[in-house]
């Protein structure tokens, strides 16, 4: 009997062993680090497709560069590069998850919508130190406030901003649409000569509230109130509400904007659209430009420009602002340090140039020259009235909201008062359970 | 109408199913290649240009030239294939006992056994993820591994125990006369007797490892360490749908090792499921 | 998401046997150490997180933190939650009519194989080979590929067919009610090789007989299938169903990827609502409640088919 336990014991502990055997052997894959295998010092840096992973080859290979540049300035460090997906929501949520139990990368991409909650869950280390008080002061308000935190500490160094614009072909619509009701015509007129019509995010994703919240922002709506509890659904807000969804349903309604748009949660689909010339009109982001000029053959990318989102008068106009940030969850203070480093050295400035993603520093719109372009000084201008999502922890379920009612209003299966006010109640009911 | 002429038009109608059957479950796979043959130029024309103009390779050099995507498959295959023999030392012990043993409660003890195969990964994953992170399994093959096994092992030793019910008792009890301890007539006599139910089980677990998204998703976040169901997944979600030609090649390469285990083994497989499965 | 086999089915039908006992053998040897590897590995990875879920139904938690105490409001709160109702409806309506799409085709797929391999038609194996082929592709690869075919766009898989064909567009994502159809189409695709298998082993086992008496009866076709096949087929066709259900149940990836829930909420099943819940809301708490009614649903309506399993199976 003892013997058959024993060869039993041994069973399991072969069981237990083959494949630890194995996993000891992971360690010599190479090919997502940067800097000598030998390197005392080892920080992991989770990245978005901003860095030496991305897909363009051109553009990984600028990366590259500025990060081999980087660790060559800072002996004795290897950098170990992880990605992230571009399912946001999630990868924050498992990142924030990770930082809970101590297993967060030292430096990582923080998207800036999610700042306040990192913050609040005091998962992220203070970057103060680390920067001067010229280049913090240099920085847009918003931006400035969305990474200071209760203490006067920065904890993360938001480094790209980005903004939502109309984009169209000028040979099909010639005269950018300002208003709501021109956005219509434009787009009915396209739909005549074969066109789509105009194209917007409409899914479950986040950029379908993102995109459309300018319209409600425009008219002067709020979100949330200053203690972060929603107040979207109440008195002046919801008329407002209510005219910026209806607004949307209208375009799907009178088939200015194809059906399909309540499938779209994907800025590339505009892309595509672009490209496969079946579409002339699109809300997308200011990204976009430098991906359709890749996309397109020049004498295509040559009939696209963009202009501000229309507002329901001319004068009614905002644009959702986002953005990514460097932060660290690092346990030791060189690896904090080593992420300041490297959001200072390689996203502040050279990332933005490589990249073309907007700088969140009034003065890098004059030191790089291809920030003075007329296409990004109209980015920079459209900026003014930028506004970045409320930084309340509740968001995301008014986000998540908003995505279902826009599912709901967009094909035509509940009245638009009826959906505004089912999304309401639902964010009011989490805002109680978050506090 | 006679005999013939019946099985004439029965062979008619069998002809028209599987046409249909095979357009069904073709369909998409060929649609899948004709994007990923295409040019950037021809993605967007539809099915007017299923078979592309101008073929090219060039997507799949693309997919395959970074280390990743082999990194992925050599991953997955990996993980597979060693919670795949992980779960057969841990359940033919026990799919033995289940076979062989009068205890008590044993009927309670498969009902439960049962039940643990109703437990989707999903219910668990967030104690799963601080359970693994607190005792450092997380971003480990050998994490994954483990509970790749424990999610299979259940039905795995279902599998053995049925096939293992197919075995007189009566050759236990000669080897056991002959000499041998339960042990050794376990191996000696029951293993080789079992092989048809060994292998369909072996392949179930590793096809069922295969597929998992929600663990590796969990658990790893190495890319060198991350299996193909998540590399594609964040592939896509980091591609632009105007590379829709790069995506489709991207899911090809994540299908085309299984297509080939299956071409090869396929008569292995359906052997092994049907010897298992003859005591329904 | 997991694939089950056919003769775990087999031991559905097993576990009842073994409650009603069997001629014991004349010893009664030691149990612990045959099992014990099965219960240690069972039990660290995978039983001990579940306690965990029980514990977290019952507090507060979210990702952010965590007050330790205990209560029943997260509970009270999440089943009484507005949506639930429609949530559990279109779980009812995509696990049904995934369950009954997979069983009737995989059992068709099987008897034309069959007859296919015993007139040795051309092209049985192919037809085979491509239904197993699906099996294999991971399920969010599955939702990538029919997003490129619903796409809407002009260029998209299916649309250009019928614009090709001179037929309308369909909207196969956009459109509500058709919406639950394709989310259904994707996943009975990817599924129906599983039950093909199952219903392949299980006529390959029926006893040629049975169809040699048949035949000397002079059955029709139609008579051998009502009176022979199916008859013989009914407790692999019930294991079929049970495994099926609890896959189809647990099925979101091909769903995330296809559609996203949406749109509205006209796709969001269980198990979406659920992962959703704790990757975008940072709902710990409410997550756990939903996973247990999950496992709930599961045992029910495993218990439910079981009382369906002929005699025959049990004795």
């Amino acid at each position: 009997m003892t013997l058959k336990a024993r060869l039993l014991t041994l069973l399991s502990a072969a069981a237990i062993l083959a494949p630890l055997s194995a996993a000891s052997a992971d360690d010599i894959i190479t090919g997502d680090t940067v800097g000598p295998a030998d390197a005392p010092n080892k920080m992991t840096f989770r990245m978005t497709t901003d860095g030496p992973r991305n897909n363009d080859p051109a553009l990984a290979a600028k990366y590259s560069k500025l990060f081999n540049d980087f660790i060559a300035n800072h002996k004795g460090w290897q950098i170990e590069l992880q990605m992230m997906s571009g399912d946001i929501g999630q990868e924050q949520a498992r990142m924030l998850e990770q930082a809970k139990s101590g297993n967060a990368p030292d430096c990582a991409a923080v998207d800036s919508f999610v700042l306040p909650l990192f913050k609040k869950a005091g998962v992220l280390k203070s970057f103060s130190p680390y920067f001067k008080k010229d280049d913090i002061d240099q920085l847009f308000p918003f931006i400035r406030d969305g990474i200071t935190g209760t203490d006067g500490q920065i904890y993360a160094w938001w480094w790209s901003t980005d903004l939502r614009v109309l984009y169209r072909n000028k040979e099909i619509i010639k005269d950018a649409p300002q208003t709501w009701d021109e956005t219509k015509k434009a787009a009915l007129a396209s739909v005549e000569q074969g066109m789509e019509g105009i194209l917007f995010n409409g899914s479950r994703y986040e950029g379908t509230t993102f995109d459309w919240l300018a319209n409600f922002w425009g008219q002067g709506g709020k979100l949330v109130d200053e203690a972060g509890k929603p107040i979207f659904g109440e008195g002046d807000n919801r008329a407002k509400f209510v005219k910026a969804v209806n607004y949307y349903r209208d375009l799907v309604e009178s088939g200015a904007a194809p059906k399909r748009v309540a499938t779209i949660g994907n800025y590339d689909d505009f892309n595509a659209a672009a490209a496969a010339g079946t579409s002339a009109l699109f809300v997308g982001g200011n990204w976009q430009l430098s991906q359709l000029k890749g996309a397109l053959e020049p004498e295509e990318f040559a009939k696209w420009t963009y202009s501000p989102l229309p507002g329901p008068t001319a004068g009614e106009r905002s644009t959702g602002t986002g953005g990514w940030t460097v932060a660290s969850f690092a346990k030791s203070e060189d690896k904090v340090g080593m992420c300041a480093a490297l959001a200072r050295e390689v996203y502040m400035g050279p990332a933005n140039e490589i990249q073309e993603q907007l700088p969140t520093r009034a003065d890098f719109y004059t030191k790089y020259a291809i920030f003075s372009s007329d296409a990004n000084k109209g980015f920079g201008e459209a900026l003014k009235v930028g506004q970045a999502r409320p930084g309340a922890l509740v968001y995301p379920e008014i986000s998540n909201q908003i995505q279902i009612m826009m599912g709901k209003v967009l094909t035509g299966t509940e009245a638009t008062e009826a959906a505004v006010d089912d999304a309401f109640k639902a964010s009011m009911e989490a805002f109680k359970r978050l506090q | 109408m006679n005999a013939a002429h019946r099985d004439r038009i029965g062979d008619a109608l069998t002809y028209l199913a599987m046409l249909v059957i095979f357009t069904f479950f073709a369909w998409p796979l060929l649609w899948l290649l004709s994007l990923a043959l295409r040019t950037r130029r021809e993605v967007f024309l539809g099915v007017s240009r299923f078979i592309p103009k101008n073929p090219t390779l060039e997507n799949f050099a693309q997919i395959l030239q970074s280390d990743k995507f082999l990194g992925y498959l050599v991953n997955a295959l990996k993980l597979s294939c060693l919670s795949a023999i992980g779960c057969l030392i841990v359940a033919l012990p026990a799919a033995y006992a289940f076979s062989r043993f009068e205890f008590k409660g044993k009927g309670a003890w498969m009902m439960a056994l049962l039940s643990v195969q109703m437990i989707s990964p999903l219910v668990i994953m967030v104690p799963l993820y601080r359970y693994m992170a607190a005792i450092g399994l997380t971003d480990t093959h050998f994490g994954a591994t483990m509970v790749y096994i424990a999610l299979a092992v259940p039905m795995v030793t279902w599998i053995l125990k049925g096939s293992m019910d197919g075995i007189p008792k009566t050759l236990d009890e000669a080897a056991m006369i002959d000499g041998c301890n339960r042990f050794t007539a376990f191996f000696r006599v029951i293993l080789p007797l079992s092989m048809p139910g060994i292998a369909s089980a072996f392949i179930i677990a590793v096809i069922t490892g295969w597929s998992q998204f929600l663990v590796p998703f969990l658990l790893i976040q190495k890319e060198a360490l991350t299996p193909i169901a998540v590399g594609i997944f964040q592939y896509a979600g980091t591609q632009n749908d105007t590379s829709i030609q790069l995506l489709a090649a991207a899911c090809l390469v994540s299908v085309v090792p299984a297509i080939i285990a299956f071409l090869s083994l396929q008569r292995l497989i359906l052997g092994a499921m049907t010897a298992g499965a003859v005591k329904g | 998401m997991s694939m089950l086999n056919p003769s775990a089915g087999s031991g559905a039908a097993g576990a009842v046997t073994a409650l009603g006992g069997r001629s014991a053998v004349n010893e009664t040897p030691r149990v612990a150490p045959w099992l014990l590897p099965l219960i240690l590995v069972l039990g660290i990875f995978y039983l001990y997180p579940v306690f965990d879920v029980f514990r977290l139904a019952f507090m507060r938690a979210t990702l952010l933190d965590n007050d330790g105490s205990y209560t029943l409001s997260t509970l009270i709160n999440t089943l009484s939650r507005p949506e639930l109702g429609q949530i559990l409806w279109v779980t009812v309506v995509f696990t049904g009519a995934s369950v009954i799409a997979q069983q009737a085709l995989g059992l068709v797929i099987a008897l034309v194989v069959v007859r296919g391999e015993d007139r040795k038609l051309f092209g049985t194996t192919i037809v085979r080979t491509t239904a197993l082929i699906a099996w294999v592709v991971p399920g969010i690869a599955g939702g990538i590929i029919w997003k490129m075919l619903f796409n809407e766009a002009p260029f998209g898989g299916l649309n250009s067919i019928l614009r090709m064909l001179g037929g309308s567009p369909v909207q196969w994502l956009s459109d509500p009610h058709i919406v639950m159809w394709s989310v259904v189409l994707s996943n009975v695709w990817r599924g129906t090789a599983f039950s093909m298998v199952v219903m392949y082993a299980a006529l390959k086992a029926i006893d040629p007989v049975l169809y040699e008496a048949a035949a000397v009866d002079g059955a029709t076709a139609r008579q051998r299938l009502f009176y022979v096949t199916l008859p013989q087929l009914r407790s692999a066709i019930l294991v079929n169903m049970i495994l099926i259900t609890i896959q189809t149940l647990n099925t979101f990836d091909a769903i995330i990827s296809l559609t996203g829930g949406g749109p509205g909420r006209s796709t969001e099943v269980l198990s979406l609502y659920t992962f959703n819940a704790v990757f975008r809301n940072y709902d710990l708490s409410v997550g756990a409640v939903l996973s247990i009614l999950m496992l709930v649903i599961s045992l029910g309506l495993a218990i439910v088919y079981a009382l369906f399993l002929p005699k025959e199976a049990k004795s």
